[in-house]
This record gives C-alpha cells, structure tokens and sequence, in this order.
C-alpha cells in the first residue's frame, strides 16, 4: 500500500506522491513565469492591464475542479496535459496576483538608487525589481505551492494516479475498516512533503545573504 | 438555488473572518521578540498548510456528527437543518483552520517587505505598539491585499468540502441536482458561473480597496516614508 501511494500503482507509474511532486514543480515553475510577465504587464499599465486583471479573476473564480474536468472533456489533449495545464492555469491566477503585490511594492527608494547608480531600465527590472520581488514574496510564493501540492487532488476526476487518486482506488478496493488508515496515511504523506519543502526553502534562505526579520 | 448561495456566502464569510483573525494572532506570534511564541506560532501555521482542508473537514465533520442539537447554538446557515447546526459548525471551524496558516504567511511576508529601515523608523516615532501595528499595516497592505485576495477566493471554493455533510452550500446543490436530474451540464454550468460571480465580486472588492489605499495612503516625497527620513536609505 505504502508503495503505491509513494510511486504509484503497478499499472499507473510513475504516480501516487512521485507524481503529484512532478505536477505541482512543473506547473509551479510554468506559472512563475509567466506570472512575473503579468505582475510587469499590472504594474507597468495598471489602467490599461485592469481587463487583463479580470480576466484572470474570472479564471480564478472557476473551482480547480471544474477547470480540470472542463480541460480534460472539452479538448482533445492527453489527460496528464490536460491536467498539467488546469495546474497551470490555476496557479498562475494565484501567483499572478501574489507578484503583483509585491512587484507594486518595491520600495522607491531602491527604484532611486538604482537610478542614481545609472542603471538603464532593462537592467533596473530585471536585476533589481524581479529579483526584489522574487525573493521578498518567496514565503507567499511557497505557501501557494503547498495548496497546489494538496489540490493536485482534483486531477482524480481525470483518473490521473496522483496520491489523491491512488487513496481513493485503494479505499475503494480494501475493507471499509482499511478506509480511515488509507485516508490518514495520505494526509501525512501530503504533510510530510509539505514540511520538507518548508525546511529546504528555510535552508535556502539561511544560505542566501541575511535578510531581515520584522520584530512586531 | 438562491437559498443554498446564501450559504455558501455565510460559510465563507464566517468562515473567512476566523480565518483572518486566526492568521493575525498566528502572525503576531511568530514575529514575536519571544521564541516560545514564535516556534509555537510557527509550529501551528506548518500544521494548518500542511494538512489538507478537505481532511480537516472531514475530521471535524466526522467527529462533530455524533453532538446533538443544542439549544444555544445558533443555526445561521439558510438551508441546514437544525440537527446540523453543530456540523455546520464544526465544518466552519475546519475550514478557518485550513486557510488561517496560508493567511498568516501572507501577512507576515508581506510585512516583511516593509525592511528595517522603515521598521525602526516607526519605532523612532515613539508610537504605541498598537498604533505602531496599525501604520505599518496600512503600509504592507499594498503587497498583502492581491495574495490575501487571490487565497479567499481560494478559501471560497473550500466551502464546497461542507457538502459531504448534511451542510447547505452551492456544491452541494449542484451534486444534488445532478444527481436527481441527470441534467449535469445545466447544473454545472449554472453552478460554475455563480462561483465565478462570487469570486469576482471578491476581487472587485479588494481591487477597490488596494485603490482606495493606494489614493489614501499619504505620498511620501522620494526617498522617505512615514514622512521621516528613510535610515540607511538613499537620497
């Protein structure tokens, strides 16, 4: 049991946790892309970007699950594509916005320097305010991660073996009495994961320069 | 169909605000000058983000089940029996818990994003901590409001787990009229449309916010900001 929901099940693999960790990574980092190019397209033209601004809010206003059933019914994609792509989609709606916080943030007084050290604009965003923004929203950039890890869950009305689905499948084969020590066993996979993601990015930022820590 | 939105939006706003105030207690405390305050803080909100809300739900929803009706809970969820008031409830509380540690990250990294400088400069102004907390709120509020906006939209499409519970809400009427109709296009659709409908009105609220602040919080000249001389900053 344990190894079906750590790599998958024999006829599905890989999947279970492995495969939740390969989605949520590559939709993670495709969204962070292109999530950085909207937060630019916001702040650079916050009057003329708002239809875009909406766009993206009726986007996130779909629930994950309808946008991965609608994904893998409407189009003629393969179902992991599908999948991937609703990820996609779901969390750029959520890493868009968290960026252009942040980027809509960056204080005038860098934005100042930088003018005085006579950095030209391509080098002022791409050294100085993506990166600013980049690792000042890290913490709120991670904790969205987490809620993709656990909602790669609704990739199970496609069928695609995630950990959500393997729970699921072995539930439905095993005895009823099996039920709540399959479901507590997945909760902590998806805690455990969780938690070494939090640790590794709180390694990494002890390794990066010093940064400052408010004191309320 | 109108009875099961109010729901919905009851679940979520109450839901919503135990949230945000869970989120503010747990950020205070993990920016705490103390460290038992700060590890316990921390070691809740992992706790919160690491476990999935639906689990959360469940448990409580699993647990709660067997509490009779009592006559002193309140019953504000149109359409749940009374029977499930405490259910109700219960779900409400799991799903506060589920959004309160993501909220409280939200907060803290954005409050973060203030830096030092500006940090002791509100120190410098001799403010009490209370008066202090709210100025530099307002300042992170810029960079706070799109996340915190996006995780309650978030936090809405949540309020669909109470249907696995005998709990009114708008996912649970479209699975009820699915199932009874086969008609599952209409419903979904329908359904679909009306979350959107609330997730818009959701963003439209804090767009309007984040302008109102962004017109309301006082321009400070280049280089400065709570109207003092930034410390460290450039000129």
């Amino acid at each position: 049991m344990i190894t079906d929901m750590l790599i998958g099940l024999p006829a599905q693999r890989p999947g279970g946790i492995a495969l939740t960790i390969i989605l949520t990574v590559g939709s993670a980092s495709g969204a962070v892309v292109l999530g950085m190019v909207y937060a630019v397209i916001c702040v650079g033209l916050p009057w003329l970007s708002l239809g875009l601004q909406a766009a993206l809010a009726v986007a996130r206003g779909v629930p994950v699950l309808l946008l991965v059933f609608a994904l893998g019914q409407f189009t003629s994609l393969p179902l992991v594509v599908a999948g991937y792509l609703a990820l996609l989609v779901y969390s750029l709606c959520h890493v868009g916005e968290t960026l252009r916080g942040f980027l809509a943030s960056y204080p005038r007084e860098l934005r100042d320097q930088s003018r005085v050290l006579g950095h030209g604009p391509v080098r002022d965003w791409v050294l100085h305010r993506l990166t600013w923004t980049l690792s000042n929203s890290m913490d709120a950039l991670v904790t969205h991660w987490i809620s993709l890890l656990k909602d790669t869950g609704a990739l199970t009305v496609l069928g695609i073996g995630e950990l959500t689905t393997v729970a699921t499948t072995l539930s439905l084969t095993s005895d009823v009495s099996q039920w709540e020590l399959i479901i507590a066993m997945a909760g902590l996979i998806y805690l455990t994961v969780a938690v070494i993601g939090i640790q590794s990015l709180e390694l990494l930022k002890k390794k990066m320069p010093p940064t400052e820590r408010a004191v309320i | 169909m109108l009875t099961y939105v109010a729901a919905t939006c009851v679940l979520w706003a109450l839901s919503g605000f135990l949230a945000v105030a869970a989120a503010l207690v747990l950020t205070v405390g993990s920016a705490s000058g103390r460290a038992r305050w700060r590890w316990l803080s921390g070691g809740a909100i992992t706790l919160c983000r690491g476990l999935p809300t639906s689990l959360l739900v469940v448990a409580a929803g699993v647990i709660s089940i067997r509490i009779p009706p009592q006559r002193w809970l309140l019953n504000p969820f149109p359409g749940t029996p009374e029977a499930a008031a405490p259910v109700a409830w219960a779900v409400l509380i799991a799903l506060a818990v589920g959004s309160a540690g993501h909220l409280a990250v939200i907060f803290r990294t954005a409050y973060a994003t203030l830096g030092r400088a500006r940090l002791e400069q509100a120190i410098v102004l001799g403010l009490p901590p209370m008066r202090r907390l709210s100025l530099l709120s307002g300042e992170s509020a810029m960079a706070a409001l799109p996340p915190t906006s996006a995780r309650l939209v978030h936090h809405l499409h949540n309020t669909a787990f109470a249907a696995l519970f005998p709990v009114a809400d708008l996912f649970g009427w479209i699975e009820n009229g699915a199932n009874q109709t086969f008609d599952i296009t209409r419903y979904v659709v329908a359904g679909g449309a009306m979350y959107v409908l609330l997730s818009g009105l959701i963003w439209a609220s804090f767009k309007a916010l984040e302008m109102w602040l962004g017109r309301h919080l006082a321009p400070a000249p280049a280089g400065t900001r709570l109207g003092l001389p930034a410390l460290g900053g450039a000129r």
